[in-house]
């Protein structure tokens, strides 16, 4: 594996349920303090990491990837011992049964999703998927130690190891959205040696995957001249067609639509055309479903753009991308830094 | 506490017309607040001056569901819209009253056959007039009503309309008046329009800047007869929130909250809520960002004229939300 890759992997099997993202934190923050100045938290656990621009004064740039992944709660405890649950975030109940995963109590315990077997399921019952309710988490230990070692709203993750496949590809859980981390460490190893004008903070966001959260106030804090979303779109595949999604390995997914700024989708665009990176358009129009709304709608409002990485099997452990894809888009957003100077950011006033 | 309860489940506030049961809290704590305001939304703010200078908000709301009518036929009957989330199902029968001072009854279409397609358009308000213009003395388009209903006292357990939130409300009356001087200067927010998306609190915390912000509010339970799985119970304890809709509670508030209970010996329960969301949803979201969490009271039948709470669990809440007020808080 080469050393992104390798990072990816770290970052992939680390936990981080939204609003639990404190071991997620502690790898990010490693891997990122190398290429910026300064690192910070707010209050709601964002992690802000500055890398300071050649300019007093120069514009400000916010890039945001969020580091929390969907995951399953606690939510009852049943007398012999089973763990029933509920999820944080959109988690794909029908891909639940039969995963092993990981329950973050009072210490880190291993356990697998049953569920009533199709045999002593009635006709009536087989013909429809598990709903999470009909759902139970084992552990295989005694009702009174599960007790001891698990509370109400401890929170699970998926556990998955981190794989490559051929052409490129890598497969895992979470990669939604550190893919995007490595998007901004990859822009950022870029710009080690480079003159740049403008202050640039890359900004581990919270609580994307429960309503944008970490956004809403990382923004309000930093208040960006620009704000540009890092986050992954869904990859082609059987039954999802190039209408729906973008293509796996086919370049930077430079996302347009009403919370892009059209002058910064146009030089996106450009940067990408001059410099001969892959990248491909990806028309976005639901609101609230990236960083990028939050980032958008902030204070007076924010000039934002959306960079995306395309990806299979979305919210499910099996996510999958193309490594390719991660390198152009930081190749992308990095140049787009070096080049950007204060006149642009003044015409961004002005439709 | 039960006069209290009972004074303030009987008044009247629909979201967007607490101006009643505004003034009801107000007499009740001026005298004891160092400071009290209302601001353009209508939450009534009241301050504890601290040792510390430090900022802790506490908020209730004090709004409750109701209905608004939106149109009044030839023969004076009254059709409707919802504020807030009341099903139609629990209107059928039900009394309710306009502006605080106008009964009705509620009833449906003759001609709805099959109950399960019962919705808003086929129920309507009778207030007793015999036309149109009878009816337009008492009501207009865009009046508010809430339910009609006598509080009931069942022992160590009480019924009533609205005990969400007014029961929170409760709450953070009863604990202003048992505690001195707080480590910080506290706020106690009674605020308006949650029921309509936490409208009021959203404000409130913009002006306050709070660095804490507990929500105060009821939860759901689940042991009633086949009830949806829900670990929380009446009578068990202060429900500590972790996660609704809402917000998801900062783990460090969390702790301290169930760190506190164990300290001061009081019951406690675990919430995860898998519907709905509270004030403390919006105070987190506040600016750069707030540490909250939320203290909730176990009730049954939400949302229905017949809500359901336990006084002691009322009363270990006051004790949790004091020994919080009167303790250091070591991340603040």
């Amino acid at each position: 594996m080469n050393d992104n890759v390798e990072i990816l992997k770290q970052l992939s099997e680390t936990n981080g349920v939204s609003g639990h993202e404190k071991n997620i934190t502690t790898q990010v923050e490693d891997i990122l303090k190398e290429y910026t100045d300064e690192i910070k938290y707010d209050n709601l656990g964002n992690l802000i990491a500055c890398k300071k621009g050649s300019e007093q004064d120069g514009p400000k740039v916010m890039f945001a990837a969020h580091m929390d992944e969907i995951g399953l709660m606690i939510s009852d405890i049943e007398d012999e011992g089973f763990l029933r649950f509920t999820s944080v975030g959109g988690v794909d109940q029908r891909t639940l049964v039969g995963q092993e995963v990981t329950v973050l109590g009072q210490e880190e315990l291993q356990g697998i999703i049953g569920a009533k077997p199709p045999h002593v399921q009635s006709a009536n019952e087989r013909r429809k998927a598990y709903k999470m309710d009909d759902m139970y988490i084992d552990l295989g230990l005694e009702a009174e130690e599960v007790k001891e070692k698990v509370r109400i709203g401890d929170v699970v993750t998926v556990k998955r190891e981190f794989e490559e496949l051929k052409n490129n590809r890598v497969t895992g859980k979470a990669l939604d959205d550190r893919a995007g981390i490595l998007v901004m460490l990859t822009a950022l190893q870029e710009l080690k040696n480079i003159d740049h004008k403008a202050d640039l903070y890359t900004v581990a966001t919270v609580q994307e995957e429960v309503g944008v959260r970490g956004a809403t106030t990382s923004t309000y804090g930093i208040v960006p001249d620009i704000g540009i979303a890092i986050d992954v779109c869904h990859g082609t595949m059987p039954g999802v067609s190039s209408e729906d999604a973008a293509e796996l390995g086919g370049g930077s997914a430079i996302g347009f639509g009403p919370h892009v700024h059209p002058k910064m989708f146009s030089k996106l665009k450009d940067i990408a055309e001059k410099n001969e990176i892959k990248y491909q358009v990806e028309p976005s129009h639901t609101p609230r479903g990236t960083d990028a709304f939050a980032i958008q709608v902030t204070r007076a409002g924010i000039p934002t753009a959306l960079i995306s990485i395309p990806l299979r099997y979305m919210h499910t452990s099996v996510e999958t991308i193309s490594m390719k894809d991660i390198k152009r888009s930081g190749k992308l957003l990095a140049r787009f830094i070096r080049e950007l100077n204060d006149e642009f950011v003044e015409g961004l006033q002005c439709f | 506490m039960k006069n209290l309860i009972k004074k303030l489940v009987e008044s009247y506030g629909p979201s967007g017309d607490e101006e009643q049961i505004r003034e009801i809290i107000k007499a009740e704590i001026k005298d004891e607040v160092d400071n009290i305001e209302t601001d353009a939304l209508g939450n009534l703010i009241a301050l504890k001056e601290g040792k510390k200078d430090k900022k802790v908000m506490l908020a209730a709301h004090m709004d409750e569901i109701g209905l608004i009518a939106n149109h009044i036929d030839e023969d004076g009957f009254i059709r409707f819209d919802r504020v807030g989330g009341i099903s139609p199902y629990m209107l059928l029968g039900a009394r309710v009253l306009f502006n605080g001072e106008t009964p009705g009854v509620i009833d449906k279409e003759g001609q709805l056959d099959d109950i399960k397609k019962l919705n808003y358009d086929k129920l309507y308000i009778d207030i007793g007039a015999t036309n149109k213009e009878e009816a337009e003395e008492k009501v207009t388009l865009g009046d508010t009503a809430s339910y009609y209903r006598e509080f009931q006292d069942l022992g160590t357990r009480v019924t009533a309309k609205s005990l969400d939130d007014r029961i929170g409300c409760v709450t953070l009356i009863e604990t202003l008046k048992e505690i001195d001087t707080p480590e910080y200067d506290t706020y106690f927010v009674f605020t308006t329009q949650e029921e309509v998306g936490t409208r009021g609190s959203k404000v409130a915390a913009y002006n306050i800047e709070p660095d804490l912000g507990l929500a105060v509010d009821v939860t759901l339970t689940g042991d009633m007869p086949e009830a949806k799985r829900m670990s929380v119970s009446l009578g068990e304890g202060p429900a500590i929130k972790v996660k609704d809709r809402s917000v998801l509670a900062d783990p460090k508030v969390k702790n301290l909250l169930i760190d506190l209970a164990k300290e001061n010996e009081l019951p406690y329960q675990l919430e995860v809520l898998k519907y709905g969301g509270t004030d403390a949803g919006s105070m987190q979201l506040t600016k750069d960002g707030v540490l909250a969490g939320a203290v909730s009271i176990p009730c049954r039948y939400v949302h229905s004229p017949s809500e359901m709470v336990d006084i002691d669990d009322v009363e270990n809440s006051v004790k949790l939300l004091a020994a919080l007020l009167d303790n250091e808080i070591s991340f603040l």
